[in-house]
């Protein structure tokens, strides 16, 4: 099981969810038994007292057994309803958390992303007898979720949901998250660069910008492959030695610094800029 | 740093108003002006481009965790509004259930030859064995009487609500193990269909051989048609879990599973109401003192009304998903 899953978006950014793991999940649902068991005691001793109440006030009349034999027929459906649709009603409503779940910080989503509805909570939770094989062990569940790269187990499968990890503060934005804020502000505009040797065009940054946008979303070598591409016409402008450049056993690292340093030099508005004979190292931040 | 700080404060703004709208739901969307709204994805789309150029330009863990953390609540709240249709969602209406019952009859038949099969083939060794009889009977059913006003035909009138809401939890309650243990291969669909089958012919092979059979008959029928109906319409939303994982076809299992997970779901919420109407039935008529030819009668219009039913209802096609009008994403229910 991976610790994270990446979910694509329409807008073609992923969206990052960290896994929640069988430790949280088995506690979620040891209190969910807990506060089950709970409900029942309490809807029983409601009616028992209800009824015994009843029976006080309409001494040797002849409705109360009647209206006994329905309150104990409602107390049996009751009762059924909370041992199936416990996690159906709190997951559908609760927008995938049951009481468990909140203590323990987890929640249910779809495999879009997005909060799961009644459907999903019933699908994934009406199967839970095949999940509790051998009864009431888990053992099957534990399994299929072990053996799972996404950490699901049965229910989770025909139901389409991953069960993620609910957690950050955005109050806990420090001052690191200031310094990017500033570098991503900086990042918005693109104009066309004119360096000593030629002109890089806005489309030309544009492109460089989405490349860095999604570079890692791709596969390794592809990666290098379009990186290289990407800054191999623009080596003459910047003044870089392309044979050594390509020899280069960091060729993708130094591509992508270059193309960070147009970026820069791109934002810094002023045309005819030298380019600095050191490639600024990335600061702590980044 | 000004324009970071702006930055910053713009990101919380979103989130905040992004967690404002989602606890204020469709309506509160619904609400919102058309600039209102061309705003908020404005700033959202600002917001992921943020967040790939913080993840590609490798900025500290906790920052592109709480930019991804805003991104999650922005695409919740633009995409959670808009009804996405699945490709194999069926609409729950009042003729799905007849569809889906229709579109998985293999399922079906094979539901019904492991539950039927299993009953005729024990009834019918119960009458060329009669000591089978006492391996496959509960003990309870040996000396059982059904003719016996004691037991079956008179349940006092004031237990019958009791025993009625028994009987539907319990049903519900096997037909949701059918349906669940489809997960196991079918195995387990398989196994608890087989038992029930053999439970039912060993009894009706018993009292048969004892000529108990017309009291036990009159009994079962005004509610039998509706329940053994609905038992094995259960095995067969199981084994329609247990197609997916058999034989998944060109997709990965948990794929298929999730293709077909709706299906099995909506034969299995209809079975979930034909036993509702099967208890009732069971707790208030068959033990009501009407005679034979009544009883007969009650089978009868059950079955027919349930031929009906899965044979006829929902036949005209369905109004497909493309038919229907796109031009108001926001307005429409449901986050499915």
């Amino acid at each position: 099981m991976e610790e994270r899953v990446h979910i694509a978006t329409p807008d073609h950014v992923s969206l990052e969810f960290e896994l929640a793991g069988p430790g949280s999940r088995f506690s979620a649902y040891v209190i969910d038994f807990i506060v089950n068991v709970l409900l029942v005691i309490a809807i029983v001793l409601t009616a028992y007292l209800t009824g015994a109440l009843a029976a006080l006030r309409s001494l040797a009349s002849i409705s109360a057994g009647a209206s006994a034999s329905w309150l104990w027929a409602l107390v049996v459906l009751i009762i059924f309803l909370i041992n199936w649709g416990y996690y159906v009603f709190f997951e559908g409503v609760g927008k995938g958390s049951t009481p468990g779940k909140k203590r323990m910080g987890i929640r249910v989503i779809r495999q879009d992303g997005l909060p799961i509805g009644l459907r999903e909570a019933a699908l994934r939770n009406l199967v839970r007898a095949a999940d509790m094989l051998p009864p009431p062990s888990y053992i099957l569940g534990g399994l299929v979720m072990h053996f799972d790269p996404h950490g699901r187990r049965l229910g989770d499968m025909v139901a389409g949901t991953y069960v993620v990890v609910e957690k950050f503060d955005l109050a806990a934005q420090g001052a690191s998250g200031a310094a990017w804020a500033k570098r991503v502000e900086q990042g918005r505009s693109r104009q066309a660069l004119t360096l000593p040797r030629g002109a890089i065009s806005a489309q030309q940054i544009g492109l460089i910008e989405q490349f860095l946008a999604r570079s890692h979303e791709l596969p390794k070598e592809r990666r290098r492959q379009l990186i290289w591409q990407i800054t191999e016409p623009l080596l003459p402008l910047l003044e870089e030695d392309r044979d050594s450049l390509e020899r280069s056993a960091e060729r993708t690292e130094r591509c992508e610094r270059l193309l960070l340093q147009i970026l820069d030099l791109a934002q810094q508005k002023t045309a005819s800029v030298a380019i600095a004979p050191k490639a600024p190292q990335p600061s702590s931040l980044f | 740093m000004q324009d970071a700080a702006d930055k910053l404060e713009q990101w919380t703004r979103f989130y905040q108003r992004a967690q404002t709208l989602l606890r204020g739901g469709r309506r509160a969307l619904r609400r919102l002006s058309g600039a209102e709204l061309a705003h908020l994805i404005d700033e959202y789309q600002a917001l992921i481009a943020d967040l790939a150029r913080a993840r590609s330009l490798g900025a500290a863990r906790e920052t592109v965790d709480q930019l991804n953390r805003i991104a999650v609540a922005g695409h919740n709240l633009l995409y959670g509004q808009i009804r996405l249709r699945e490709r194999a969602a069926p609409a729950y209406g009042a003729a799905s259930f007849a569809r889906l019952v229709r579109k998985h009859t293999w399922a079906v038949a094979l539901s019904a030859m492991v539950f039927f099969g299993a009953a005729l083939a024990s009834f019918v060794a119960v009458q060329l064995y009669p000591s089978l009889g006492y391996d496959l009977l509960a003990d309870e059913f040996l000396d059982f009487d059904p003719a016996n006003r004691d037991n079956l035909h008179s349940i006092p009138s004031l237990a019958r609500p009791v025993v009625s809401s028994l009987i539907i939890s319990n049903n519900i309650q096997v037909t949701l193990l059918a349906f669940g243990l489809g997960l196991t291969a079918g195995i387990g669909t398989t196994v608890l269909l087989l038992f029930n089958g053999i439970h039912l012919g060993s009894v009706a092979g018993w009292m048969m051989l004892h000529g108990k059979d017309r009291a036990l008959w009159g009994w079962i029928m005004p509610h039998g048609g509706t329940e053994l109906l609905a038992i094995c319409l259960a095995g067969a939303a199981g084994y329609v879990l247990a197609g997916a994982i058999v034989a998944p076809g060109q997709v990965r299992r948990s794929t298929a599973l999730k293709n077909t997970g709706g299906d099995a779901l909506g034969i299995e919420l209809g079975c979930m109401v034909m036993l509702v109407i099967a208890g009732l039935i069971e707790g208030f008529v068959s033990p009501s003192g009407i005679d034979y030819p009544s009883r007969i009668a009650v089978l009868a219009v059950s079955l027919g009304i349930w031929a009906l039913y899965f044979f006829g209802a929902g036949l005209k096609p369905v109004r497909s998903a493309a038919s229907e009008p796109a031009s108001q994403p926001l307005s429409s229910s449901q986050g499915n």
